[in-house]
C-alpha cells in the first residue's frame, strides 16, 4: 500500500472500530443489563460461567478484554510504518510494564513461579517481556539487568538506578511510570510533521491526566515532599506545564490544587474530594476528547492512538461493570463509579 | 526415505519411582516422543514430578547464567548413566545457586570498581575545570554551619527537572561540566533541615556524588597524588579481582561440568511433562515410537529397570493420524535438502516424504538453468573451501556445482565460451525452440509425478474420494492428460481431436459435478463457485506447465549474458578484454547463480509442494540425552 492508501485505510479502519466505543447512552444501557445478557453481548459467557475462583475469574476477564484490545492494535499497526508505528507499539508497552510491576511485587512477596505466572497477562510478542527469564531471576536487580538489553532498556536502567539507591518498590513503580511517559513524549516529538502536532496534543492530554493523578496521590496520600513530587512528574502536559506543576506541588491541600488548575481541567474535577473520584472524571473526559480526535484529527496515527486510548478506557469500564455485577455490588455504586453524577447530568 | 516411518503408540506402566530412569533409557534410545494428551486422566489423575520440574527449571536457568561466564566441558561419561534423583537435583540446584551468587558478586564488584574508577576520572575532569579559579572545592564539600553543598553527576536528560525540583526545596543547582551523557553539578542551599528531602530527590534522580579530596586547596599536589594513588589502588584491586575470579572459575569448572551432566541426565524426566501420569506408586508414560523400535525399547527397559513393567503398543487410530508425529529417516546426504523442505513444512504422518524428490529435481534443474563447466567448477571448489562455514550445506554446493558442470558439458559451455569444448548434447542458443520444448516436457513430467504423489498421499490418508475427485486427484490428472493430448493434436494436425475432447470434457464435467456437490451455498452461488474452481484447475495446470519454460529461459539467459560480456570485452584491448571477461563471469556467477537458486526453489515450492504437500505435519521430537 502506498502512503495515502495506507492513511485512508487506517482512517476507515479507525472509524469502523470507533462504532464499538461506548456512548453515554450505551453505558446507561449496559448498567441496566443483567449479568447474563451483559456477558453474552461481549462474548464472555464462557468465562463468566466457568468454575473459577473470584481472583482467577477477574484475571480471565481482564485477559479476555485485553486480548480484544490487542487484536485491534494489531489491525491498526498493519498500515502504519516509521515513527507512528513505533509510538503505537510504545503506548501498548504499558501493559507489559503492568506485568513487570506485577513480577516485581510478586517476587518481593516471595510468591511461587506458578502463582506469579497466573497473574501475568498474555501479550503479543511485539511487546511481550521475556517472562521465563525474568521469573528465573534471583532478585529484582537481576531482573532489571535482564531488561537492559532490548526495547525496555531505558526504563529498566532508570528503574535499576532508583532501586539501587532507594531499594523500595514504590520508587521503582514511580520511576517506571515516569520513564514510560518520558518515552511517550520523546516518540511524539520524533513523528512526521503531519502527525507531530496532533500526537503531541493527545499525549499532552494523557500526560496531564497522569500528572494530576500522581500529584494528588504523591502529595496527599503518600505525603511526598513538593520537590520529590515534582521530580516524579513529566512536565510536558497540554495544560499542566512546568510552571503550573511547580505551583501545584507547593500547595498543601487537595482542594487548593483543584482550585489552581487551569479552567479546562478545573471544570472536570471540581467538586471531587479524593484522587479516585478525580480519576473517574478525568477518564470520562479523556474518553470524550479521544472521540473528538477520532472524528476530526487530520492525523491518521493520532486517530488510531485516540481510538486505542478510548477503547482501553471503555474496556476498563466494562470490566468494572462486570466485577460489580459479579460481586453483587449496589447498582447505584457501580452506576456512580462508571458515570460520575456530574457527568450523568451532562449525558 | 520415501515416506514417514510407521509409528506405534506406546504405553508403559511402571512404578512411579522408576519414571526418571525409564525417561533416561528412552532418551538414550532417542526414539520416543512423549504424548501429553490426558488419555489416562481417569485412571491416573495426577501428574508426577512437579517439584522435580521446578528444581530442574531453576537449576537449568542458574546453570545457563553461570555458563556465560565459566568455561566447562559437557560430555557424558561413557560408563553407564543413571537418572538423577530429586535429592541429587536439589543438591545441584543449591550448589548452582551458591555459585551464581558468587558469580553475581564478582560482577557487582567489577561494576563497583569500574564506577569508582570512572568517578575518579570524572573528578579529575572537575578539578581541571576548576583549576584556574580560586575556588576550594574541598572546602565546599566540608560540613558548614550554614550551607549544605553537594557536588556530583546526574544524567544530562534529567538535569533541568532536577534543577527545578531542588529549587522547590530551596536549593540552587549549578552546572559546571557536561561529559557524554552526564552533567556535573553543584547543589547548594541553606542548612535548614531540608536535607532529608533533598537526599530523597537526589536518590530518585540517580545523583552520583563526587568525593573531592579535603586537601585540594591547601596542598593541591598532595590531593592529585592522592587521587592517583586511589586510581592505582583501584586498578590493583581490579587485577586482584580478575585473578580471584579466574581462580574461582578454575575451581568450579570441574564441578560445573558435573552439574552439566547431572542436568543432562535430569532433562528427559523434565521433558516427559504431562506424558507421565500416576496414582500413588503406579504410573504410566505414553508416547510415539517408530514401530521398528518397539522391541528394542522393551528389551532395554526390561534389562535396565529392576521392577516389573507392562508395555503396550498399538497402531495409531484414524482420529489420531493428524497428531501422530512424522519421523523422517535422517540421511546425512539429504540433510541440506531436508532443511529446505522443512522451511516449507513437515509432511503429515503417512505422507510421501518429498526430500529425495526435492534433492534430485533441485540439483537437475539448477544444472539445466546454470549449465557451465567453469562456473560449476567454481561453485564446487568454493563449496569445498568454505565447508566449515557451510556445514551440512557443503553437500548442497558440491551437488549444484557438479550438476552445473555436467550440463555445461552437455551444452558445451565453459565460462561463457560456447566454442571451446564441443557440446555433447546441444548449445542452448543454437535451437531455442527445442530448448523450450524440452523444458515443457520436463515440466509436464514433473507435474504428472507430483500429481501422482498427491494421489498416493490421499490413498495413504484413507481418502479415496480426495484421490479421485480432489484437487490434483485422478480426474484432474486425466483432465491434464486430455488437455495435453488435445494440444499435441493441434500442434500435429491442427485440430483438438475427438478422443482428447471426450477425455477433457468428461473429466471437466465430473470435476464440476463433484465441486457442485461439495459447496454448501445457495444454488446460484454454488454454480458460480464450482465453475470458478473447475476453471482454476485448468488454468492452474496450464500456468504451472508454462512456468517450467523458465528452465530453458535461464539456460538461454546464461548464454545471452555471456555474449553481452564478450561483446563488451571485444571492445577493449587485451588487458581490458581479460578484466571484462573475469568481472563479467563473476557478475554472471553471483547474480545469475543467486537468481537461479531462488527460481528453482520457487518452482519446487510453488509448482511442486503446493500440489501434494500440506506441510502441516508434526515433527517427531524424541526425548534425547
Amino acid at each position: 500500500m502506498n502512503s495515502s492508501a495506507s492513511q485512508t485505510y487506517l482512517k476507515t479502519r479507525v472509524n469502523i472500530f470507533a462504532t464499538q466505543l461506548f456512548t453515554d447512552n450505551r453505558i446507561l444501557e449496559l448498567l441496566d443489563m443483567p449479568l447474563e445478557e451483559l456477558s453474552g453481548t461481549f462474548g464472555l459467557t464462557g468465562i463468566i460461567e466457568s468454575p473459577l475462583s473470584p481472583q482467577k475469574l477477574n484475571h480471565a476477564l481482564e485477559q479476555s478484554l485485553l486480548h480484544s484490545l490487542m487484536s485491534d492494535l494489531s489491525v491498526l499497526l498493519r498500515p502504519l510504518d516509521g515513527t507512528s508505528r513505533v509510538l503505537l507499539i510504545y503506548w501498548s508497552r504499558k501493559f507489559a510494564l503492568f506485568n513487570l510491576k506485577t513480577l516485581i511485587r510478586c517476587k518481593l512477596n516471595g510468591l511461587s513461579l506458578e502463582e506469579i505466572s497466573s497473574y501475568l497477562h498474555h501479550l503479543p510478542d511485539i511487546i511481550r517481556l521475556p517472562h521465563e527469564k525474568l521469573l528465573q531471576a534471583e532478585n529484582i536487580l537481576e531482573m532489571l539487568h535482564l531488561l537492559e538489553h532490548g526495547p525496555y532498556q531505558s526504563i529498566a536502567r532508570q528503574a535499576r538506578q532508583v532501586y539501587e539507591e532507594k531499594n523500595e518498590p514504590f520508587s521503582l513503580d514511580a520511576a517506571i511510570d515516569r520513564s514510560y511517559f518520558q518515552g511517550m513524549v520523546k516518540y511524539s516529538n520524533s513523528n512526521s510533521q503531519i502527525d507531530r502536532g496532533e500526537l503531541k496534543e493527545l499525549i499532552g492530554m494523557l500526560t496531564d491526566r497522569q500528572n494530576l493523578l500522581l500529584l494528588l496521590r504523591y502529595r496527599f496520600m503518600y505525603q511526598l515532599s513538593s520537590s520529590e513530587t515534582y521530580y516524579l512528574l513529566v512536565p510536558f502536559g497540554k495544560y499542566l506545564d512546568r510552571n503550573r506543576l511547580m505551583e501545584l506541588v507547593n500547595l498543601d491541600s487537595f482542594q487548593s490544587v483543584l482550585e489552581k488548575l487551569p479552567p479546562k481541567l478545573s471544570r472536570i474535577v471540581s467538586g471531587t474530594t479524593n484522587a479516585m473520584q478525580a480519576r473517574q472524571r478525568l477518564d470520562f473526559s479523556l474518553s470524550r476528547e479521544m472521540r473528538r480526535l477520532i472524528r476530526f484529527s487530520p492525523s491518521p496515527a493520532t486517530r488510531a492512538l485516540a481510538y486505542l486510548v478510548a477503547r482501553d478506557t471503555d474496556l476498563k469500564r466494562l470490566n468494572a461493570l462486570l466485577q460489580g455485577k459479579l460481586l453483587g455490588l449496589d447498582s447505584e455504586l457501580v452506576h456512580e463509579a462508571l458515570m460520575p453524577p456530574a457527568l450523568q447530568e451532562a449525558a | 526415505m520415501f515416506s514417514t516411518l510407521p509409528m506405534k503408540h506406546l504405553r508403559i506402566q511402571l512404578l512411579t519411582g522408576d519414571l526418571p530412569e525409564a525417561s533416561l533409557i528412552l532418551a538414550e534410545l532417542g526414539v520416543f516422543a512423549p504424548d501429553p494428551r490426558p488419555i489416562l486422566e481417569t485412571e491416573l489423575p495426577s501428574i508426577p514430578g512437579e517439584d522435580y520440574r521446578h528444581l530442574y527449571t531453576q537449576a537449568r536457568s542458574r546453570f545457563d547464567k553461570i555458563a556465560r561466564h565459566v568455561a566447562y566441558t559437557d560430555t557424558l561419561d561413557n560408563k553407564e548413566v543413571h537418572a538423577v534423583s530429586e535429592a541429587d537435583l536439589q543438591l545441584t540446584n543449591d550448589w548452582l545457586g551458591e555459585v551464581w551468587s558468587d558469580c553475581s558478586e564478582f560482577e557487582e564488584e567489577r561494576h563497583r570498581l569500574r564506577d569508582q574508577l570512572h568517578s575518579i576520572d570524572e573528578l579529575e575532569q572537575t578539578l581541571d575545570n576548576f583549576s584556574n579559579l580560586n575556588i576550594d572545592l574541598g572546602r565546599l564539600q566540608q560540613k558548614s554551619r550554614f550551607l549544605e553543598i553537594h557536588i556530583g553527576m546526574v544524567a544530562r536528560t534529567q538535569v533541568k527537572q532536577l534543577e527545578e525540583a531542588v529549587g522547590l526545596a530551596g536549593y540552587l543547582l549549578y552546572r559546571f561540566l557536561e561529559r557524554e551523557a552526564r552533567t556535573h553539578v553543584i547543589i547548594i542551599g541553606a542548612l535548614d533541615g531540608e536535607s532529608a528531602e533533598l537526599k530523597s530527590v537526589l536518590d530518585t534522580a540517580g545523583f552520583r556524588p563526587l568525593q573531592v579530596p579535603e586537601a585540594l586547596h591547601s596542598e593541591p599536589e598532595k590531593a592529585k597524588t592522592s587521587l592517583q594513588e586511589q586510581q592505582t589502588d583501584l586498578q590493583q584491586r581490579q587485577q586482584q579481582l580478575e585473578s580471584r575470579s579466574a581462580a574461582w572459575r578454575t575451581s568450579i569448572a570441574r564441578h560445573l561440568s558435573t552439574a552439566a551432566q547431572t542436568l543432562r541426565r535430569a532433562a528427559p524426566y523434565f521433558q516427559v511433562q504431562n506424558a507421565a501420569r500416576n496414582q500413588g506408586s503406579l504410573s504410566a508414560i505414553q508416547g510415539w515410537i517408530p514401530a521398528r523400535e518397539v522391541v528394542n525399547a522393551e528389551a532395554r527397559l526390561r534389562q535396565k529397570l529392576h521392577n516389573p513393567l507392562v508395555l503396550e503398543s498399538r497402531n495409531p487410530t484414524e482420529d489420531e493420524r493428524p497428531i501422530v508425529p512424522s519421523f523422517i529417516s535422517r540421511s546425512r546426504l539429504l540433510k541440506p535438502f531436508s532443511l529446505l523442505v522443512k522451511q516449507y513444512g513437515i509432511p503429515r504422518y503417512g505422507e510421501v516424504n518429498p526430500t529425495l524428490l526435492f534433492a534430485v529435481s533441485y540439483i537437475l534443474m539448477f544444472g539445466m538453468m546454470f549449465g557451465d563447466v567453469g562456473h560449476g567448477a567454481i561453485i564446487l571448489i568454493s563449496g569445498i573451501l568454505a565447508r566449515r562455514k557451510l556445514g551440512s550445506f557443503t553437500l548442497f554446493a558440491v551437488a549444484a556445482g557438479i550438476s552445473s558442470m555436467v550440463f555445461g558439458l552437455l551444452y558445451g559451455s565453459i565460462f561463457g565460451y560456447e566454442h571451446v569444448i564441443h557440446a555433447i548434447w546441444i548449445s542452448p542458443m543454437s535451437d531455442p525452440l527445442y530448448m523450450l520444448s524440452m523444458a515443457l516436457i520436463w515440466g509436464v513430467g514433473f507435474l504428472v509425478l507430483i500429481t501422482l504423489l498427491n494421489i498416493i498421499n490421499h490413498l495413504q490418508q484413507n481418502d479415496p474420494s480426495g484421490a479421485l475427485f480432489g484437487e490434483n486427484g485422478i480426474l484432474s490428472l486425466l483432465l491434464y492428460g486430455g488437455l495435453l493430448w488435445g494440444t499435441f493434436n493441434i500442434y500435429q494436425d491442427g485440430a483438438f481431436g475427438v478422443g482428447a475432447a471426450v477425455v477433457a470434457l468428461s473429466t471437466l464435467v465430473a470435476l464440476f459435478a463433484y465441486k457442485l456437490m461439495g459447496t454448501a451455498s445457495p444454488p446460484g452461488e454454488r454454480i458460480l463457485v464450482a465453475a470458478i474452481e473447475t476453471l482454476e484447475t485448468v488454468t492452474g495446470y496450464a500456468s504451472n506447465t508454462l512456468s517450467f519454460l523458465r528452465v530453458a529461459a535461464f539456460s538461454l539467459n546464461h548464454v545471452a549474458l555471456a555474449v553481452a560480456v564478450f561483446t563488451l570485452a571485444g571492445m577493449m584491448e587485451e588487458t581490458g578484454y581479460w578484466i571484462t571477461v573475469v568481472l563479467g563471469n563473476l557478475f554472471i556467477l553471483i547474480l545469475e547463480g543467486l537468481i537461479v537458486t531462488i527460481q528453482v526453489l520457487r518452482l519446487e515450492y510453488y509448482e511442486g509442494f503446493s500440489r501434494f504437500f500440506a506441510g502441516d505435519g508434526k515433527a517427531f521430537k524424541p526425548l534425547t540425552l
